[in-house]
């Protein structure tokens, strides 16, 4: 606990998938209040990055450290109560209504009452204009209803911070939008966010800092001005002239 | 043609063939009834141990599963079946209903246990990320997320397994048991019916109208599960 407002630490992370090396050594560190976006070629290793955090991928080796405790398979349970995740394909619970979705976690976690859960679910619900949806399955959502009853069902949990992996590359435009708004509005209120994403604009406009990636190593990081106006390295020039 | 009708009265209306009959029909229901329960509950610890994440302590127990399934699925059911009366149960006095209900028991159990292990593994990983993700324990992602997807996929596969057993089990009669195949040969053969064909078609009857009604309440099942697989609302 030596340093109070660092939130997550993370030092030399590796990962490999058999003889795969996918992440080659990172170091960074999450600050309360920041919103981290994480660029890089496809096959960077941005996914499995964020993965690992959360330990959806068990990390080869490093480590990582939140709020001063060490993450092990032992208290990874408690820390991913801390870390909300919002996946690429939604994952909804496709046997559960949106409001057994948005329910089961706290319920099951005994963080709240069932009467509360439900109450504080139907107000977030509201909140993105879906409340005739409660009691529906997923499989009636479109894909933008999905991902936005899946970024509340992690706020369900009232965590410290929110990882985004690609949320808006499986929706159409005007999905995305919608998605993209509900991420800027929880931004503005203060959430901890670190997100991976494909949508340039949205990144130099949410960002407090961007991280760029390159075969498993952050090779360039800085505030979006920074980054986007006065990149550093040919590999980030490179790939700025492609995407911009 | 006359012939056929006329036994066929003849048969429904003699009390001795009904009882043989329904003595037999009894027999293969009980033995198929029992065997599938077997077949169910071991089938599921198979698939479960089989589909459990690999551990020191898996090793083995995953071994023996695998072997298990193996042999039951390689060898022919007839030849299972003689060796639970020839070999493991050559008990004098030992009743052949229960060594029936075993044979079949563990025959069907390999079988269930790969169309369950088929369903456990056809649910998108991102189910269970979905869970994971949520702090959830192993336990409660099983029983709330996997399990109740898994068995939507398995209920067709199962309802087939339980028409294969249900008819499999006519060659009791091969180890002298009284099931409906044996009933309807039995009566054939008698001297006051001289005729197979009768008591053969009837018995096939009862067969099919059985398996109807199996297939009529898998389907019922199947359509209950599949309710949150629409698209529209409640």
């Amino acid at each position: 606990m030596e340093n109070t407002n660092t939130d997550l630490k993370i030092r030399n992370l590796k990962k490999s998938f058999g003889k795969n090396k996918v992440l080659n050594g990172i170091n960074f560190e999450l600050t309360e209040g920041e919103r981290v976006v994480v660029l890089g070629p496809s096959g960077s290793g941005k996914s499995t990055f964020l993965r690992c955090i959360n330990w959806m991928e068990e990390p080869t080796s490093g480590e990582i450290i939140m709020d001063g405790e060490r993450v092990t398979a032992k208290n990874i349970r408690k820390i991913r109560r801390n870390l909300g995740m919002v996946f690429q394909h939604f994952n909804l619970i496709n046997n559960l209504t949106v409001m057994e979705n948005l329910t089961l976690a706290p319920v099951k976690l005994h963080l709240m009452s069932r009467v509360a859960a439900e109450k504080r679910a139907m107000e977030l619900l509201r909140h993105i204009g879906l409340p005739a949806k409660a009691g529906a399955y997923p499989a009636s959502l479109s894909g933008g209803q999905k991902q936005r009853v899946a970024i509340i069902r992690a706020m369900m949990l009232n965590p410290e911070a929110l990882l985004f992996d690609e949320p808006t590359s499986a929706l159409d435009p005007e999905s995305i939008g919608d998605v993209l708004s509900l991420i800027r509005e929880l931004a503005e209120r203060g959430m901890t966010i670190m997100i991976v994403t494909h949508e340039m604009s949205f990144a130099k406009e949410i960002a407090t800092r961007v991280v760029f990636l390159d075969k498993g190593k952050i090779i360039e990081e800085g505030t979006p001005e920074e980054f986007f106006n006065h990149p550093k390295t040919e590999r980030v020039k490179e790939f700025l002239k492609k995407v911009l | 043609m006359d012939n056929f009708f006329s036994k066929l009265v003849e048969l429904f209306s003699t009390q001795e063939y009904i009882d043989s009959l329904l003595h037999g029909f009894l027999l293969t229901i009980q033995v198929s009834y029992f065997a599938l329960l077997i077949g169910l509950v071991l089938g599921t610890v198979i698939a479960l141990v089989d589909t459990a994440r690999r551990s020191k302590w898996m090793v083995l127990p995953k071994f023996i599963c695998r072997v298990y399934v193996g042999i039951i699925r390689g060898t022919p059911m007839a030849l299972q079946l003689f060796i639970m009366f020839f070999v493991i149960f050559a008990i004098k006095g030992f009743p052949s209903i229960i060594t029936a209900i075993i044979a079949f028991g563990l025959n069907s159990a390999a079988y269930m246990a790969e169309v369950i292990r088929g369903g456990i593994l056809s649910v998108d990983k991102g189910q269970t990320e979905a869970g994971l993700a949520l702090g959830l324990s192993n336990l409660t992602i099983f029983m709330k997320i996997v399990a109740p997807q898994a068995i939507k996929n398995i209920i067709p596969a199962l309802g087939n397994e339980i028409i294969t057993v249900l008819k499999e089990t006519a060659i009791v009669s091969m180890v002298g048991m009284y099931d409906l195949n044996m009933a309807a040969k039995d009566i054939g053969s008698g001297q006051n019916m001289a005729s197979y064909i009768v008591p053969m078609f009837v018995a096939a009857l009862f067969y099919l109208a059985t398996i109807y009604l199996i297939t009529f309440i898998v389907k019922r099942i199947e359509k209950g599960l599949r309710r949150s697989d629409l698209r529209t609302e409640e």
